[in-house]
């Protein structure tokens, strides 16, 4: 379709569309219309489910019919990502032997050690900086990650929280992990995420060890614990993103959850409830990575689109995580200064100090994988 | 004269297989009439596990959900070229087991029968070893040949049932009435054993548009209507799925209906 | 035509030919290449392979997953014995009272196999839902533990196999029965034997290829199923099919799924020759 566009075509696309944005949110967008690489047909993006906006009735995401309509690339979004082991276990025979796997952007979290190893191992193209200018936007905190310190193969797209999600319908307050692991009542009806850097470190956790410091010792307490708790029959099932239908039907009553999905449950069943635990939750980045075969120049131009911090807004508005563009916690606030008491998207000082991270040497060491998966899958 | 109690014992004695029949039958609806139903449901949210409401809307909308409709499309495209390929290549098979002697016979049946024999994991782990090894990616084409490769043992068995009954004086005469190999071959024989081919096509299709297991292994990241199911499963399950569901079931029957329609009447009329 | 018809003996090669090629190349070749991988070994942190003659994945196999073996050849079992029993007296009615109306009849049984098998599953989860209808009522009736459930069982998973399979024991029952000359059984009740017998003595061996190919179209599939265990239960139902998965497609550790998934299979040829021979056996003194 379209390559370049004339500095008219893309002011009267964008009044067309009757846009709330104003003019100088537009003027990144007219940078990267300049330019003289061609922009890609589609874009091809997989991401993990229930993560970006959508209108329940049209089942269209706003916001990339809105790229579509800046840019007039069409957005294939795939929401094919459930859990990182899964997902990279599908891209890894095409990508270790220099195949495309079809993909543009595609989005892992940083506890796991799926993003350290791809770009170690080659399998990521270079960002196109000259196409993101918007990069600036990106908060502090998460400027400079150990595994991509210069930020060249990898941007945020959201960040969030493990803890606990339960039905108060079904059962009182669930609010630590060992009431999740040994409330008799919840037997059988409890989930754990299947993802060591989540469940692992909230176990630490209530452990009283620290997860940013795994050794031996403390992955046998992790381990034991969880065993315990499998040989009573009160876990029902290691999940990925699956635990969310079983929430939603009574299967489960309480499970191991990420924060702003549970928001998104509310259609389907309006008692769930999240809580960070009282132990400590743990805090993750989901970021987007272009895999080699993907359009590096395409999905730059994606990722500045979504580093305005008004597009980054109408997409947090709706996800209920933690957004990573500086700035767009104030659009949101004065458009809707409700949402400044979602503590989901703006979490607490007192919130914040019980979030941690996952050690990422204890992703790394082959031992602690082995036993993790044993205890997952026996 | 037998008296009631014993005429009712009789009758309970007769009839006690039917009404076994019937409530077996009963189990094997039950999950269909639950998909079909759900089929019409309304939920609110993104999971369609409680009923909540009456709609067509889903019917009428069956591709509002992201995705639906091409992994639709492939399925059937890879249903339909596999079938097909699959139907030749295994019919050409049967002709040759049963009318033609050769060496090797016990080899060729056992390489038939292993693909059946082999639990469909180990069948697609397999192939993508293969594919792996030789660097080739896995997508749309690596899922056809899947399909052909365990489609054509099933062919094989389906017209060959279907050949061994066939009365060969038919094609002599024939040939007898100045008929050469080719036209007595396609005049004679291809009409007769057709419903059998017919058959094993159909067959091969349903097999192939609900194959999930070999599929997920080799599929790269194409995605088909089970696995669509699959993945989506996980965060959703729309009322769309149960729609296209019921359709393809709908359709494999009034297939299949037709099919024994046609048969009776064939039938009826050699008679 | 004429080529075909001076080179006669090649016409059966040649009819063979792409088939047993196509055979030979993505089924035979494939299960070397497997072969080959199952003695690799992996580097979980580089992920890459080498080949080392590493027969000690097959040992590490089977101490590290027998369970998961046995309880797989648990579940089919019990999974195939449940579908012949429910199957025989429904292959029975259709083949001996069925009448005109047989080809229709069977619809009923393959007709359901015409729906996803995914799709099918999930509609056993939402009919065993915990806060569904059944569930509810059994626990009304006690039948059910207070707190009890029907989904996230063994019992939900030798159910829901029992349920998927059931057309493969149905259909090959239904056809040796139909082929049972009714006659035969009239005469043996015209030489004073009772129904019963009648039925133990003529009808059920000459109905026994059919359940022996019933059985065996059941079991086999069912023992490397993956999806019922998945949906329907918890982790400790977990069936050889859902390791060799999750080797595959998670970990990709190739060479371990590889030798797990010759190790099932050799176990199912085992199991196929015992049955072999015992069914032969039988036959000869039966």
């Amino acid at each position: 379709m379209t390559n370049t566009l004339t500095r008219q075509a893309f002011l009267r696309r964008a009044l067309a569309g009757g846009a709330a944005l104003s003019v100088p949110g537009l003027l990144p967008s007219l940078a990267n219309g300049a330019t003289e690489e061609a922009l890609a047909k589609t874009l091809v993006f997989s991401n993990w489910p229930l993560y970006i906006d959508i209108n329940e009735k049209t089942k269209r995401h706003p916001s990339l019919d809105l790229f579509t309509k800046r840019t007039g690339i069409k957005v294939q979004y795939i929401e094919d990502v459930n859990d990182n082991s899964q997902f990279f276990g599908k891209i890894q025979g095409p990508l270790s032997h220099g195949k495309s796997i079809g993909r543009d952007i595609i989005v892992m979290t940083d506890n796991s050690p799926y993003p350290a190893l791809l770009i170690k191992k080659g399998w990521v193209e270079k960002l196109d900086k000259s196409a993101l200018p918007n990069l600036k936007n990106l908060v502090k905190g998460l400027q400079h990650p150990a595994w991509d310190p210069k930020r060249e193969y990898s941007l945020p797209w959201q960040s969030g929280m493990t803890g606990i999600a339960y039905n108060a319908k079904l059962t009182k307050p669930i609010t630590s992990l060992d009431q999740l692991l040994t409330d008799k009542k919840l037997k059988g009806k409890v989930t754990l995420l299947a993802n060591f850097g989540d469940t692992a470190g909230v176990v630490a956790l209530a452990n009283g060890d620290d997860p940013g410091k795994i050794d031996d010792a403390a992955f046998n307490r992790i381990v034991n614990k969880i065993k315990k708790a499998k040989s009573a029959g009160q876990i029902r099932q290691f999940t990925g993103n699956d635990y969310a239908g079983m929430l939603a039907k009574g299967d489960i009553v309480a499970a191991l959850a990420f924060s702003g999905d549970v928001v998104q449950l509310h259609a389907d069943n309006k008692n769930l409830q999240f809580a960070v635990p009282t132990a400590g939750g743990m805090i993750w980045t989901d970021n987007m990575l272009v895999p080699k075969g993907g359009d590096a120049h395409t999905a730059s131009v994606y990722m500045n689109f979504y580093y305005d911090p008004k597009v980054a807004a109408m997409v947090e508005d709706y996800v209920n995580y933690i957004c990573p563009v500086a700035g767009a916690d104030k659009v949101l606030l004065k458009s809707d200064p409700e949402v400044a008491k979602n503590t989901l998207i703006f979490p607490t000082s007192a919130m914040r100090a019980k979030l941690h991270q996952i050690d990422p040497n204890a992703l790394f060491n082959p031992d602690y994988k082995t036993k993790w998966q044993q205890l997952l899958g026996a | 004269m037998r008296s009631t109690p014993a005429k009712v014992f009789a009758f309970a004695r007769r009839h006690v297989l039917t009404l076994y029949a019937l409530l077996a039958f009963g189990y094997l609806l039950l999950p269909i009439s639950v998909v079909v139903l759900f089929s019409f449901n309304h939920p609110h949210g993104r999971f369609n596990y409680t009923w909540q409401g009456f709609t067509f809307d889903n019917w009428v909308h069956w591709d509002a959900v992201p995705g639906l409709r091409g992994a639709v499309e492939a399925s059937l495209e890879i249903a339909a070229i596999s079938s097909v390929s699959a139907t030749v290549l295994g019919a050409l098979i049967a002709l040759a087991l049963v009318r033609y002697g050769f060496r090797g016979r016990g080899a060729t049946n056992l390489l038939i029968f292993l693909p059946m024999s082999t639990p469909e994991i180990v069948l697609g782990a397999s192939l993508l070893t293969l594919f792996l090894t030789m660097n080739v990616t896995t997508g749309f084409w690596t899922i056809v040949i899947a399909h052909v490769m365990f489609n054509i043992s099933y062919v094989v068995v389906t017209v060959k049932a279907r050949l061994v009954g066939f009365d060969r004086h038919l094609e002599e005469a024939a040939m007898d009435l100045g008929a050469n190999e080719w036209t007595t071959f396609w005049r004679v024989t291809m009409p007769l054993i057709a419903p059998g081919i017919l058959a094993a096509l159909l067959l091969a299709f349903a097999l192939s548009v609900d194959d999930f297991v070999i599929t997920n292994f080799n599929a790269g990241t194409t995605v088909t209507f089970p696995l669509f199911v699959w993945g989506a499963a996980r965060a959703a399950v729309f009322p769309q799925i149960n729609v296209v569901g019921t359709a393809i079931f709908a359709v494999a029957v009034s297939a299949m209906l037709a099919n024994v329609v046609w048969q009776n009447r064939r039938a009826r009329r050699l008679v | 035509m004429g080529f075909l018809h001076r080179h006669r003996r090649l016409t059966p090669y040649l009819l063979l030919g792409p088939g047993l090629a196509w055979l030979a190349l993505f089924f035979v070749a494939p299960l070397g290449f497997l072969g080959h991988q199952s003695l690799e070994t992996q580097d979980p942190i580089e992920l890459t392979y080498t080949f080392k003659w590493a027969w000690h994945n097959y040992s590490d196999a089977i101490t590290t997953y027998h369970t998961q073996l046995l309880r797989s050849f648990e579940y089919a079992g019990i999974a195939t014995l449940i579908a012949l029993l429910i199957s025989y007296p429904l292959s029975y009615w259709i083949a001996f009272r069925g009448g005109r109306w047989k080809n229709v009849l069977l619809l009923f049984i393959v007709g359901p196999f015409f729906v996803t098998y995914l799709i099918r599953t999930l509609a056993w989860e939402t009919i065993l839902a915990d806060q569904g209808f059944v569930a509810a009522r059994l626990r009304d009736l006690h039948v059910l533990g207070a707190d009890g459930r029907l989904l996230a069982t063994s019992t939900a998973v030798v159910a829901g196999i029992t349920y998927n399979f059931l057309p493969f024991m149905a259909l090959p029952l239904y056809v040796s029965l139909e082929q049972i000359d009714q006659r035969l059984i009239e005469a043996a009740q015209d030489l004073y034997a009772s129904r019963v017998r009648a039925f133990l003595r003529v009808t059920l061996p000459l109905s026994l290829p059919g359940i022996f190919a019933g059985t065996l179209l059941t079991f086999i599939p069912a023992a490397g199923d993956f999806i019922n265990a998945q949906l329907l239960g918890t982790p400790n139902q977990a069936m050889i099919g859902n390791v060799i998965q999750s080797k595959f497609l998670e970990l990709t550790d190739y060479p371990a799924a590889a030798a797990l998934s010759f190790i099932l299979m050799a176990i199912i040829l085992v199991l196929i020759g015992i049955y072999v021979r015992a069914l032969g056996t039988e036959r000869r003194t039966g």
